[in-house]
């Protein structure tokens, strides 16, 4: 669980390291930059990586219960 | 109100569909079609800079274009015009030149005599050419009045009624909003995680009031169940609009003063994570009850569970449909009527919106279908 909270904080750092210089909108700020296309990219990033994660935490789950099926 | 319950229970309790595929076929067909075509389409063309920001009566100024998915070098764009628009009056550029794709060069100017003929000294700026239709930026360019009119200048902004052939862009293209820009194709990612929440929450509701009427342990397992994805996209849904509000609404502010924003002051989002707390605490409470040393009955368990869901959809629903409807906020539709307006929404983007709100909706119902049946399966094995 720590693995996957880790990851997820991470994804944030990444935005501090650009909230440094963004003034206007045509700022060399890279989220910004070419019309604000990063902040769609990262919504979906977003989405994407918290549904996986889910996704493996379940599998976690299903494979403690077959492996107990068997034994 | 028997036969009603009776078919409520067998919506909910019938398992066939967690099993069947199609639906799930279908579910994966719509989100790739949302996530590849919303990528694919572009933003329609729209004024992005013009410069200088300001200008004074009796010169003629160069002003530099810039603008965004526009095709002003392409054969089929005809002449491109330019206006400077006050009130209803559109005065003409004296000169347009055509510098590249996306960037234009415009000669105009306005004379002291006139000044105070305008009734704003902000002028919109209006761009047309046959491909791209009307487009423009409002509040442009200001004029800065001068005190004293020179009558001996020649130069007057002529008004004049535009005559042009499209006023909408000829191609497939989401609207070109500013402070928006690419950022409005999370309207298909942001807003359907709210729309799947609040699905899986009514499944929920559904499920632990069955089961306060029937004592069916099943329906209990259905709404723990439900409740876990709902949290999943709830989170989601709050994560992504911290990212996007943080480079719209909150564009220069720090990180902090943003989140700070988020958590005491919108009124939406500040119901929208007390209602992701509020289920939470629902998780809390039934791990709780669980505990050995509680010495608590199954049923009970069941039942205080499902007393505190019906407790907390009246949250939700307060706080996610009804303050933001009472109280100004920064969310579109707020403060007054609901979103889905023509304003809000363009025929473009219900080409994805639906599809994106059926498609992550079905995702959910079918991470909760899985969820359903593993717990099925450890319910037999116990």
């Amino acid at each position: 669980m720590a693995k996957y909270f880790l990851t997820f904080i991470s994804l944030f750092l990444s935005t501090f390291i650009f909230a440094q210089a963004e003034t206007a909108e045509n700022s060399n700020n890279f989220m910004v930059s070419n019309h604000k296309v990063f902040v769609a990219v990262a919504v979906l990033t977003i989405i994407l990586v918290l549904i996986f994660t889910f996704l493996f935490s379940i599998e976690r789950r299903l494979k403690q219960l077959e492996s107990r099926q068997k034994s | 109100m028997q036969t009603l319950i009776r078919a409520l229970g067998r919506m909910v309790h019938g398992t066939t569909w967690l099993y069947t595929t199609w639906w799930k076929w279908f579910c994966a067909t719509l989100l790739l079609y949302v996530v590849i075509g919303s990528f694919m389409v572009p933003l329609s063309p729209g004024i992005s800079k013009i410069e200088p920001l300001s200008f004074s009566p009796d010169t003629i100024y160069t002003f530099k274009v810039s603008t965004y998915h526009t095709h002003f070098n392409s054969a089929a764009a005809g002449k491109t015009q330019f206006w400077f628009k006050v009130g209803n009056d559109y005065f003409k550029a004296k000169s347009i030149e055509v510098i590249g794709a996306d960037k234009l060069e415009v000669k105009f100017g306005v004379g002291s005599l006139q000044q105070d003929s305008l009734k704003s000294t902000s002028f919109d700026v209006v761009c047309n050419d046959d491909i791209d239709g009307t487009f423009a930026l409002r509040e442009g360019t200001t004029l800065l009045k001068t005190a004293k009119a020179d009558s001996t200048s020649n130069i007057v902004a002529i008004s004049e009624t535009p005559q042009v052939t499209h006023n909408k862009h000829q191609f497939l293209a989401f609207p070109y909003r500013e402070i928006l820009y690419e950022t409005i194709r999370n309207t298909f990612f942001h807003v359907p995680m709210w729309f799947a929440m609040t699905m899986l929450v009514m499944f929920s509701l559904l499920a632990s009031i069955l089961f306060l009427i029937k004592g069916d342990f099943r329906f209990d397992t259905y709404a723990h169940q439900a409740i876990i994805v709902a949290l999943l996209f709830g989170v989601c849904g709050y994560t992504t609009g911290m990212v996007w509000s943080k480079y719209t609404w909150f564009i220069g502010l720090s990180w902090w003063k943003a989140i700070e924003i988020m958590v005491f002051q919108e009124t939406k989002l500040r119901g929208a994570l007390i209602s992701i707390i509020a289920y939470l605490i629902y998780l809390v409470l039934r791990w709780i009850l669980s505990l050995k040393a509680m010495n608590i009955q199954k049923r009970d368990r069941a039942i205080i569970s499902a007393a505190y869901n019906i407790f907390a959809i009246i949250i939700f629903m307060w706080y996610i449909f009804i303050m933001p409807r009472l109280h100004d906020s920064l969310h579109p539709g707020n403060g007054g009527n609901p979103a889905f307006s023509k304003y809000d929404l363009d025929s473009t983007l219900r080409m994805f919106f639906y599809p994106a709100c059926i498609g992550w909706i079905m995702l959910g119902f079918w991470i909760y279908s899985i969820l359903v049946r593993m717990q099925l399966i450890k319910q037999k094995q116990e």
